[in-house]
């Protein structure tokens, strides 16, 4: 689904992603592991498509196409949904509009009809109530005045009202307590199907407690240095990320 | 003899005849009123940008149009149904039309209104209780060469009287419409009294039936006694070669309430002055604005509050959006007189440029002479924040989509104090369609 290959990645004249390859397939969820500033966040705003990062060589394809050719909103009609690490306050705009809005240009992309104004509240109200957010968040602007935990919920519920192939989870985990945690992870698993695949990214172990990756990578300084099943995840939960970059330095 | 200078001596002659001729000429506190605004009109001139209130704002094109004045009755040929598109929906509400500066009969409708509240014709009242209006106007209550004309020659307008205590449930709507097209001014002179304790709304909408080229020159009197509740509406969406020229002068006596949604869309150059004195304790004031100007339009807004008593407070907020090569005005005073503790007064600015032609030049004032207040003040101009845009972009949305959201909801958020939901949703509407390439976001007005 998600072929990255030796991605060079800069941001305001600093290289930030230093050779990332890195192959998704549908049906599977990786979780990106890795110390504060190692690019973990880079990685999935470059996938995202915004525009403040320069990729200054590699290659990213997504279902066969060339990822990086995409604007953001072509991006997330093919699937692509990234939910952010800091989800963006917009005043004004009504967050069911923001849905109704993404969801009929995906389905005009893909050659499907609009979806009528009741169709698309049952749709709604279902994904709102599965990610326990009260339904006078839906009439509300986007995330805010939301708290922190509200912010994260509301990307999940986002998510599932937009179905992506490929779904992108920037920390959505940090900042959240144990039911809010088990309420998002319950988000997630519920949309795992063999034809698409979640990107975890996230400091903690603590998420994959309840969405069991299958593939856990660490990254650290622009690189992968180290992939492995979760037993992986399990370990550098007990021992931290120094022995890794100490065993790759060699 | 440059331009200006010969206008003026052609107003110099034609002007004290045209007096005499004015509703009001008979009583003698009227003929003083307008002979002393007409002198102090001469000697402060036709505004250059040499003046520092008109610095950035230049007249000079349009002036020519002073020289005419739209006196005789307009043509009555105007159907109702040309005015159902500045209704507010099914909004019902008391509603005089005004057409090229007349009052129209035909045109208005009245619904019944409680006991002893008058709204009439300024021209009749002038004529025949003048008597009246004595108490509120002067010639010194407006600053200012266009205040000063309007002064000197104003014909008609609506007189609003409330008597103390009474609640005007329906919202009062003054329409005033252009119908001719010739390149002459009006002077539109309205009054508002609300009795203590009495609550009205009052919607000042200027609108153009297509094609005009007039110069309006409205001035506003607003007087409100203890206790007194008024929503004040200025719309503005004149055809795009009117000029449109307005002050607002308010009195607040104490615990008062006076509630301002200024709103420009139209008109090649449009001017508004509100200078709201707070002279009693207590008085709450809110001066909101919205500006969406495209193309070669000019708008200013100047306003100035003035804190004269204690324990008052004031909230002020303009917003704009301006695209093209148009320009925006906005000079924001806010004055706390000695004596005048415990003030409370937030005043901002805020812009959008959308083009690298479009210019905004905005200054908030703010003068304090008295300690224990809590003021402040701020302005910004900007671009749309990115951020945002890729929020909305990684949902779905085109660029063109997310812009067009961003900059409705940054404009939907003067909007948003609106009480009247029909006005609201009128003016999203109106927003909407000034907005370049709205069109396919119909769902966020729901």
């Amino acid at each position: 689904m998600l072929k990255i290959e030796n991605l060079h990645v800069n941001v305001g004249g600093k290289d930030i992603l230093k050779g990332i390859t890195l192959d998704v397939k549908a049906g599977e969820v990786h979780a990106v592991m890795g110390p504060n500033g190692s690019g973990k966040s880079t990685l999935s705003n470059v996938i995202a498509g915004h525009d403040g990062y320069e990729v200054t060589s590699g290659s990213v394809i997504y279902k066969g196409r060339n990822l990086l050719e995409m604007s953001p909103e072509e991006r997330a009609w093919e699937g692509i949904f990234l939910a952010f690490q800091y989800p963006v306050e917009i005043p004004g705009v009504n967050n069911t509009y923001l849905l109704k809005a993404g969801l009929n240009a995906k389905r005009k992309h893909l050659g499907l009809d609009e979806l009528d104004a009741i169709d698309f509240m049952q749709i709604v109200k279902e994904k709102a109530d599965l990610v326990q957010l009260d339904h006078s968040f839906l009439s509300r602007a986007v995330n805010e005045g939301f708290s922190g935990g509200e912010k994260k919920r509301n990307e999940i519920f986002q998510m599932a009202v937009l179905e992506p192939s490929l779904a992108l989870l920037d920390e959505t985990d940090s900042g959240l307590d144990i039911d809010a945690l088990r309420i998002v992870a319950g988000g997630v698993n519920k949309l795992r199907s063999p034809d698409r695949a979640v990107v975890l990214i996230t400091h903690y172990q603590r998420l994959l407690n309840y969405i069991e990756p299958d593939v856990v990578h660490v990254l650290a300084d622009g690189q992968i240095l180290k992939s492995g099943d979760k037993a992986l995840a399990l370990e550098l939960e007990e021992r931290g990320y120094d022995w890794v970059l100490e065993e790759t330095s060699v | 003899m440059n331009h200006a200078a010969e206008l003026t001596a052609r107003l110099q002659a034609q002007l004290p005849t045209i007096q005499n001729e004015l509703p009001g000429s008979h009583e003698s506190w009227v003929r003083v009123m307008r002979k002393r605004a007409l002198d102090s009109f001469f000697k402060h001139g036709i505004p250059t940008t040499r003046n520092e209130a008109w610095k950035y704002t230049d007249v000079r094109k349009y002036v020519d149009r002073l020289g005419a004045f739209a006196v005789e009755k307009p043509a009555s040929e105007i159907s109702v149904e040309a005015l159902s598109s500045f209704y507010f929906g099914e909004l019902d509400c008391h509603r005089i039309v005004i057409v090229d500066g007349r009052v129209s009969s035909e045109l208005s409708s009245l619904r019944s209104l409680p006991a002893g509240v008058r709204i009439e014709s300024m021209a009749r009242i002038l004529v025949e209780e003048a008597y009246l209006l004595e108490p509120y106007l002067h010639d010194q209550h407006l600053s200012g060469s266009f205040a000063e004309l309007n002064a000197a020659v104003m014909h008609d307008g609506i007189y609003i009287d409330i008597p103390d205590g009474v609640v005007v449930e329906k919202p009062i709507h003054l329409l005033f419409l252009s119908h001719k097209r010739d390149e002459d001014s009006s002077h539109i002179r309205n009054l508002i009294v609300a009795g203590e304790y009495s609550q009205a709304t009052v919607i000042e909408h200027f609108g153009s039936l297509g094609g005009s080229r007039a110069l309006i020159n409205v001035a506003t009197d607003v007087e409100l006694h203890a206790g007194a509740r008024l929503e004040h509406y200025k719309l503005q969406q004149s055809d795009i070669n009117e000029v449109n020229i307005g002050s607002v002068r308010v009195h607040q006596h104490r615990d008062s309430y006076y509630h301002s949604h200024s709103v420009a869309f139209g008109a090649a150059l449009s001017r508004r002055d509100i200078h709201v004195e707070m002279n009693g304790e207590g008085a709450e004031c809110l001066l909101n604005g919205l500006y969406l100007v495209g193309g070669r339009q000019h708008v200013d807004h100047h306003t100035r509050i003035d804190h004269v008593r204690p324990d008052c407070r004031s909230r002020e907020s303009y917003k704009g959006i301006i695209d093209g090569r148009a320009r925006a005005v906005f000079n924001g005073k806010v004055v706390v007189h000695t004596g005048a503790d415990k003030t409370d007064s937030a005043q901002s600015n805020a812009n959008l440029l959308l083009s690298d032609r479009a210019e905004i030049d905005t200054k908030p004032d703010l003068e304090i002479h008295a300690d224990d207040v809590k003021c402040a003040h701020g302005a910004t101009v900007g671009q749309l924040d990115m951020n945002q845009l890729f929020y909305l972009r990684s949902r779905g949305l085109t660029v063109e989509e997310a812009r067009n959201v961003l900059m409705f909801a940054f404009a939907d958020e003067v909007l948003a104090k609106i009480k009247l939901p029909e006005v609201r949703r009128y003016l999203e509407r109106v927003a909407f369609e000034k907005l370049p390439g709205a069109t396919a976001l119909e769902g966020m007005l729901v």
